[in-house]
């Protein structure tokens, strides 16, 4: 049993810190800043009287540790502020725009790892020919691209040059009205599954390519590296070597022995990248008029949206730290040899 | 290590993919400091032309990357950006390490409550994706270059001080740590004069590999229209103004992206060839084969 249950509750405690850390600093970056924070809560055409209110609201003539206490409260009653943009509570819009995102970065993680894999561990068995060098520099530059760049060029091509694939949103409107299309979870894919509405599921997948590719690509990239290299220390082993010579097929091999040598680092390696990936989601999103949490910050933040950009960010950094939660304890369950 | 600079050259000149990410590198650090003066057509690369005739031109010989939406020379603006980027990243990535440094050192050292504290918070910064923090800080704080360099730095410097608590760990309980404190010296001395320039090396190194990583946050904070304010022509800032344009001049986003792109690998490419060079374990593999 390599997870212990003190591992488990010292992990869930420190992700406890971690979260009230989150809410200090945005909390810091929100109150303490700003010169007049009152005026990033209502807005640049907002009359005095507005403002006034929004200082009491805010609590912000009391002392800081007060002011702390009350945004703390605001932030667990839900109360994140109203977004100047879409005039919704701002953990509304949050909640509605969450799915599109998890079905695209799920989507492309997926791949990532899969795709990621299999070209790492054919470079590995082919270490040092020319097929190992194509995909360790591919793997290098798909690492080093631009997210919102490579966005860009790929809707260039595809869907303005040879219109081929859709170049955003997330379905057809027209198609929604024609076939009846009610979201019911707001996962496009499942929601279009569960009414066997095949048509609108088709659209969703089309829609998901270019994004899902511009996703995939640094995860993808980590992915093939952390492999490659895992693979080939791991083929270095001596009973690696003995089986070899004791003439175990090579699929065998690499299935029995590298493979799981290989998947918990990647996994680690993956779990990292998360991080990348949701920034990445920001501006891809915005990019396709994608309308998830990532298309919900940057809209927020090309028009000074305050209150959606920090309620944005917080949610997702408190998201992030609970994928590194479940990460590590994967990463634990799968490789005995990590301590704690 | 002692012939770090001519071991490493021959190593590097053994393996073309590593010696072109070198020299990727060092020809975009030359651009960088020598930008200003050899720009061809100055006024466009500060953007201060204002010519809607030469508007949208595409690549010719005379405007080898086009014209953007006020006739101004793309390829001028290209070669100032890197300029931008390369002051950007030198600052972020060493203030970071300033910061980092100091707390890895002191709460490596000092352990007990104090480098508890310091630690805990560290973990706070590193809970936020990496540019989300930055994004935070420069939407309240403005635009503008100070800023933009403040705002990353500060969700940078975690990693650092993270990585030198590290080394500082596997580093104080050494015979010479160990000689220094019996002698008496000062908790500060021993800090400063042991400990400091033994654990300093996996940090620096490390953080030189990031400039690539940090140019590309750099222009991802000015692409979400937070970072550097028009008309410095920053790589993301260049994108970002070509994104309204993309469908018929595909040339004001395609080449600042290109330029950073090769940038970036040049860095990753160098990075690769640091690691496999100081890393034993890879190079005897590779010596194997």
């Amino acid at each position: 049993m390599p997870i212990t249950r003190t591992y488990l509750a010292k992990r869930i405690l420190l992700l406890f810190l971690v979260a009230f850390g989150v809410l200090i600093i945005s909390f810091i970056i929100t109150r303490v800043i700003p010169a007049r924070p009152e005026l990033l809560w209502v807005g640049i055409h907002a009359r005095a009287e507005q403002i006034e209110r929004a200082r009491k609201e805010l609590h912000l003539d009391e002392p800081i540790y007060v002011q702390l206490y009350y945004y703390l409260a605001d932030f667990f009653r839900g109360n994140w502020g109203v977004s100047w943009r879409t005039r919704q509570p701002v953990i509304l819009d949050i909640i509605t725009s969450l799915p599109a995102t998890l079905e695209l970065t799920i989507t492309a993680f997926i791949l990532a790892f899969i795709i990621g894999v299999i070209l790492g561990l054919i470079a590995a068995i082919s270490y040092g020919k020319a097929i190992d060098k194509v995909i360790s520099v591919f793997s290098i530059i798909v690492a080093s691209i631009p997210v919102f760049w490579l966005g860009l060029v790929l809707q260039t091509i595809f869907s303005i040059w040879y219109p081929i694939l859709p170049g955003g949103m997330r379905v057809d409107p027209s198609l929604v009205i024609e076939t009846g299309f009610k979201p019911i979870t707001n996962f496009y894919i499942l929601d279009s599954l569960i009414q066997l509405n095949f048509p609108v599921l088709l659209d969703v997948l089309k829609r998901m390519i270019l994004p899902v590719i511009t996703l995939m690509m640094y995860p993808l990239g980590l992915t093939i590296r952390m492999t490659r290299s895992m693979a080939i220390e791991s083929l270095q082993e001596i009973y690696v070597k003995a089986l070899e010579v004791w003439g175990l097929p090579r699929s065998k091999m690499l299935y029995k022995y590298v493979l799981k040598n290989v998947i918990a680092p990647v996994i680690a390696s993956l779990g990292l990248s998360f991080g990348y990936t949701i920034t990445g989601a920001l501006m891809v999103e915005l990019i396709f008029v994608y309308p998830g949490i990532g298309y919900y910050v940057g809209m927020a933040l090309l028009s000074f949206d305050y209150p959606a950009i920090l309620g944005g960010i917080v949610f997702v950094a408190i998201i992030y730290s609970l994928v590194n939660l479940v990460v590590d304890i994967i990463h634990a369950w799968i490789d005995p040899r990590v301590k704690f | 290590m002692g012939l770090f600079p001519c071991d490493f050259f021959k190593f590097l000149v053994k393996r073309p993919l590593y010696t072109t990410g070198f020299i990727i590198v060092v020809a975009f650090i030359i651009l960088g400091c020598i930008a200003p003066y050899i720009l061809t057509k100055p006024e466009d690369a500060w953007g201060v032309t204002y010519d809607l005739n030469k508007a949208f031109q595409p690549p010719s010989p005379e405007y080898p990357f086009g014209t953007d939406a006020y006739g101004r020379d793309m390829l001028n603006r290209v070669i100032l950006g890197s300029r931008y980027s390369l002051i950007i990243a030198v600052c972020v990535v060493g203030l970071s390490l300033i910061i980092g440094v100091i707390v890895g050192l002191v709460a490596g050292y000092l352990a007990g409550i104090i480098g508890t504290v310091l630690m805990r918070l560290t973990d706070m910064f590193l809970a936020y994706p990496p540019l989300l923090l930055a994004v935070a800080f420069a939407s309240v704080l403005g635009r503008g270059v100070l800023t933009a360099i403040i705002a990353l730095a500060i969700s940078w410097w975690p990693w650092y001080a993270r990585l030198m608590y590290i080394s500082v760990n596997s580093v104080k309980s050494a015979l010479y740590v160990e000689a220094a404190k019996v002698i008496g010296l000062s908790k500060f001395t021993i800090m400063t004069k042991y400990i400091l320039p033994n654990s300093l090396i996996p940090v620096v190194t490390q953080a030189m590999l990031d400039m690539g990583s940090a140019i590309l946050e750099a222009s991802a904070l000015s692409f979400l229209g937070v970072g550097v304010p028009p008309p410095i022509p920053e790589w993301g800032r260049l994108i970002s103004e070509g994104w309204v344009y993309v469908s018929k001049a595909y040339w004001i986003t395609f080449f600042p992206g290109l330029v950073l792109l090769v940038t970036v690998v040049g860095f990753n490419l160098l990075g690769d060839a640091v690691k496999e060079y100081m890393n034993p374990r890879l190079r005897s593999i590779v010596a194997k084969r």
